[in-house]
């Protein structure tokens, strides 16, 4: 999931910044158990599950453990298989993986991504979401052009906007506006992106990313279209909007 | 043959500098055509107060080298992936086997039943093909491929001796002066089986003998009599079972014992595709830098005892897990201190970037690939330092693709592999054949003319060098004796290229030609520091850094605008300290004083 506003970027820093503090206090495996007991006792609790990965991030950043990743699929994995109708906990099995993406190399990446497809497809397969239908769509424009997903992605995301437009309007459900446009620009269909990025903006006036996009062209949009899906970068991952900006 | 240059040298003194294109007038009637060349060359170049426009000319099919080379073709349903793992093979090297002046070049080639290529140089751009008459030509049988190949003098006789390695056991070949190479493997000592895909000689430990570094790529299996189907690597970023690299050391009585775990090299078990040295700390012995696919290079200080010690954490910041395929060295910012170029995967499929790791000067680099415009060159294999241009500073130029085929692409068969759950990757048999399929191919080459010792510009097609083959090894040199460095490029399964440089108002040069004598004779290792009222610049000499390549011997300063004397200081191997008087836009030869050395 990328990062949209300033206003994430703050929520997240600040989930990061406590749970980096959570760590440093405790120990790492200390606070791994007692994080990861929570989600246990609580397998579809997205917010419980997304603490725990938000954790998971700070510690292995801090330093540049990546065992602490897998430790955290493993434990995903394990809940899953635990709890295999808890469709949020395929989702944050997912976004584990995709959390520890950019830490790895660059084949490993594409097994990571591969498996974290996986596991949001199992999520919506058992509880179609808004959330699923927009982070598996954007995952799928990961995929450079030559695996062909992106109509697989282009074909979620169309789907997550018609759910958006049945409900009450988020802030978050902008997102859907700047990922359905770069997926159709991955698709060379540039008129649909504007008008795409445009409907958003009409929608979501202060959105920075359909600003950003409808202002350049050419090379520069491609430029800002690729950055945007590197997966050398770290992918905001927090779901902390889901929760507070409703 | 005509009369070796050594020997119109044996009264010189170790300052003396010769008239190069005086000499070859001396040496034979043929040499006279070349006079004229070069006497109406260098009045076109070496003027100009500004950089030349660089230009390079194939002349592969009229210098007669244009001549293909062949992979080895496996047998067997796993054939088709084995042959893709062993497609790194097309190998060129420079070196002046015969002593006449002129560069020649030995360029492998890989298949069951077909013949390497030793090109004698004729001086006038036409090579000749002089492999079986000399006996060079052989190495791959049914159980051997060859792969790489080094030109040294082992024995210190005054002429170089080859090397070549293969998946299989080296060949080393001494020169009977350049009548005829004799197979002295045996007695050598060099007979352990590896899958050797790049070597280098240096002088390890500064004896006065030059003494060898292999890169092995798989682990030491015979690729073509499969006693187990577990040989790839077992993780595609962080491998841990290839070959690792072999240390050689030369006892001096023609044969070389493996020091590998003794120096400190047999904890390295990486999949190693090059092999690069050079005194990054300045404390006058060699480190030794390892290029390594599957994941992470490594970076070795000489300990000045015999030994290494693995500094990659320190010294690059961790570990990296890219497909490390080149290791050149040079000093591309003329800050006095030498940096390394790696090439890596950057396609559409992967985003690696290659590395560039310039030297801080405190045992630690920094990656300016990004920062310089050198990241991105789709699939890479050798790159090269040169300056093409004779301005003053190291220019790059880049070799890639890896398999040019039919319209459908390979790529989505691999990943269908790699993604699926729980797959051995060790496993030959667990790999799609590639058929027809295209893989990272049809790729266009780099060539990057660095601007101001800090940011390079890509210029291939306007430098006439944006060829689309599947490259592999670059072999530069001055095959014509300019003063304009020209390349060779090795294409793996395609025709070889020669790229003769016609860069007009490029900037005014000289070459050195260093002669050691308690230093080893090819002078591998030594450091020349080149001042002019502009710029100091550095040098070293090497024993073939890049991948699948081996390049000149002599060292090649460009000077820019400037006509004042450069002041030149030689520092041996042995430790010894000598300054210089070069010629302008000439070859200098350099001996070693006798008396040298403090080692």
């Amino acid at each position: 999931m990328r990062r949209f506003g300033l206003h994430c970027l703050l929520a997240a820093g600040v989930a990061l910044a406590l749970a980096g503090r959570v760590v440093a206090q405790n120990g790492w495996d200390a606070d791994a158990a007692r994080l990861e007991a929570a989600v246990a006792a609580s397998p579809d609790d997205l917010r419980a599950g997304n603490d725990y990965r938000m954790a998971v991030i700070v510690a292995a950043r801090t330093d540049r453990n990546l065992v602490k990743y897998d430790r955290a699929i493993a434990f995903f994995e394990k809940l899953v298989t635990d709890h295999p109708t808890a469709a949020n906990a395929h989702l944050n099995y997912g976004f584990a993986y995709v959390d520890k993406i950019p830490a790895a190399g660059a084949i490993t990446q594409v097994i990571l991504a591969n498996n974290a497809l996986g596991a949001f497809t199992k999520s919506l397969d058992l509880r179609p979401s808004w959330i699923g239908l927009y982070t598996r769509g954007n995952s799928y424009l990961f995929w450079p052009r030559i695996f062909l997903r992106t109509k697989y992605g282009i074909a979620d995301l169309e789907e997550a906007l018609k759910m958006q437009n049945a409900e009450p309007k988020r802030p978050y459900h902008v997102r859907t506006y700047v990922s359905l446009g770069d997926g159709y620009w991955k698709m060379d269909d540039l008129p649909k992106a504007i008008a795409t990025w445009k409907d958003g903006l009409a929608a979501f006036p202060d959105s920075a990313a359909l600003r950003d996009r409808l202002a350049k062209q050419g090379d520069d949009l491609q430029k800002l279209i690729d950055d945007s899906y590197d997966p050398s970068k770290r992918v905001d991952t927090s779901l902390q909007d889901l929760w507070t900006n409703q | 043959m005509d009369k070796p240059v050594n020997d119109t040298k044996t009264t010189m003194t170790a300052e003396t500098a010769e008239n190069h294109v005086g000499r070859l007038s001396a040496i034979s009637a043929r040499s006279a055509v070349i006079v004229s060349i070069v006497s109406l060359l260098t009045l076109t170049i070496g003027a100009a107060d500004t950089p030349g426009v660089m230009k390079f000319e194939d002349i592969a099919a009229t210098a007669g080298v244009r001549v293909r080379h062949h992979t080895r073709q496996f047998k067997g349903a796993t054939g088709d992936v084995l042959h893709m793992f062993t497609s790194g093979g097309a190998a060129a090297s420079a070196g002046d086997f015969d002593n006449d002046g002129f560069d020649d070049l030995f360029v492998t080639n890989s298949n069951e039943g077909t013949t390497s290529y030793l090109y004698r140089n004729n001086g006038n751009l036409t090579f000749t093909n002089v492999a079986e008459k000399l006996g060079v030509g052989g190495g791959n049988d049914a159980k051997s491929i060859v792969a790489d190949s080094v030109w040294f003098d082992y024995d210190n006789d005054g002429w170089r001796d080859l090397l070549v390695v293969r998946f299989g056991t080296p060949i080393l070949y001494h020169n009977e002066r350049a009548a005829a190479f004799r197979d002295v493997s045996a007695s050598s000592g060099l007979t352990t089986f590896g899958n050797t895909i790049a070597a280098m000689a240096f002088d390890y430990d500064n004896d006065g003998r030059l003494d060898l570094l292999f890169g092995n790529y798989f682990k030491p299996l015979n690729l073509l009599d499969l006693p187990d189907p577990h040989v790839l690597p077992n993780d595609l970023d962080n491998a841990v079972n290839g070959g690792g690299v072999t240390l050689w050391h030369s006892l001096g009585n023609g044969r070389f014992e493996n020091v590998t775990a003794k120096a400190g090299f047999a904890g390295h078990t990486g999949w190693t595709l090059d092999v690069g040295h050079g005194d990054f700390d300045d404390d006058g012995d060699q480190d030794v830098y390892l290029a390594n696919d599957y994941g992470t290079d490594r970076y070795f200080v000489n300990d000045g005892d015999g030994t290494f010690t693995d500094k990659t954490e320190t010294a690059l910041g961790g570990f990296d897990t890219k497909k490390g395929m080149n290791v050149d060295v040079g000093d591309y910012d003329n800050d006095g201190k030498l940096d390394v170029y790696v090439t890596n995967i950057t396609d559409e499929y992967m985003k690696e970037c290659n590395m560039l790791w310039h030297n801080n000067g405190d045992g630690t680099f920094t990656d300016l690939s990004r920062e310089t415009g050198t990241c991105e060159t789709l699939w890479g294999w050798a790159a090269k330092f040169g300056d093409y241009d004779n301005d003053g500073l190291l220019d790059l130029f880049v070799v890639n693709g890896l398999r040019s085929a039919g319209p459908d692409n390979y790529i989505p068969v691999l990943v269908e592999m790699i993604t699926r759950p729980g797959v051995d990757f060790t496993d030959v048999r667990q790999w799609p054949s590639i058929g027809t399929m295209t893989w990272s191919g049809y790729q266009k080459k780099k060539f990057y003319r660095n601007l101001d010792g800090q940011v390079f510009k890509e210029m291939s097609a306007a430098a006439g060098v944006d060829n689309d083959k599947d490259g592999r090894g670059l072999a530069v040199a001055d095959y014509d004796n300019d003063g304009r460095l020209d390349f060779f490029q090795a294409n793996a399964d395609q025709e070889p290229l020669l790229y003769r440089n016609v860069t007009t108002g490029a900037g005014h040069w000289i070459q050195l030609k260093l002669v050691g004598s308690k230093s080893n004779r090819d002078a591998i290792g030594a450091r020349v520091t080149v001042k002019t009222a502009a710029r100091t610049q550095i040098r070293e000499v090497d024993g073939g850094n890049g991948y699948a390549g081996q390049s000149l011997q002599r060292l090649h300063v460009g000077l820019g605008a400037s006509t004042a004397v450069p002041s030149v200081s030689v520092r041996w191997p042995s430790g010894a300290v000598q300054q210089v008087t070069a010629v302008l836009d000439r070859l200098t030869t350099v001996r070693e004083p006798a008396s040298s050395g403090s080692r």
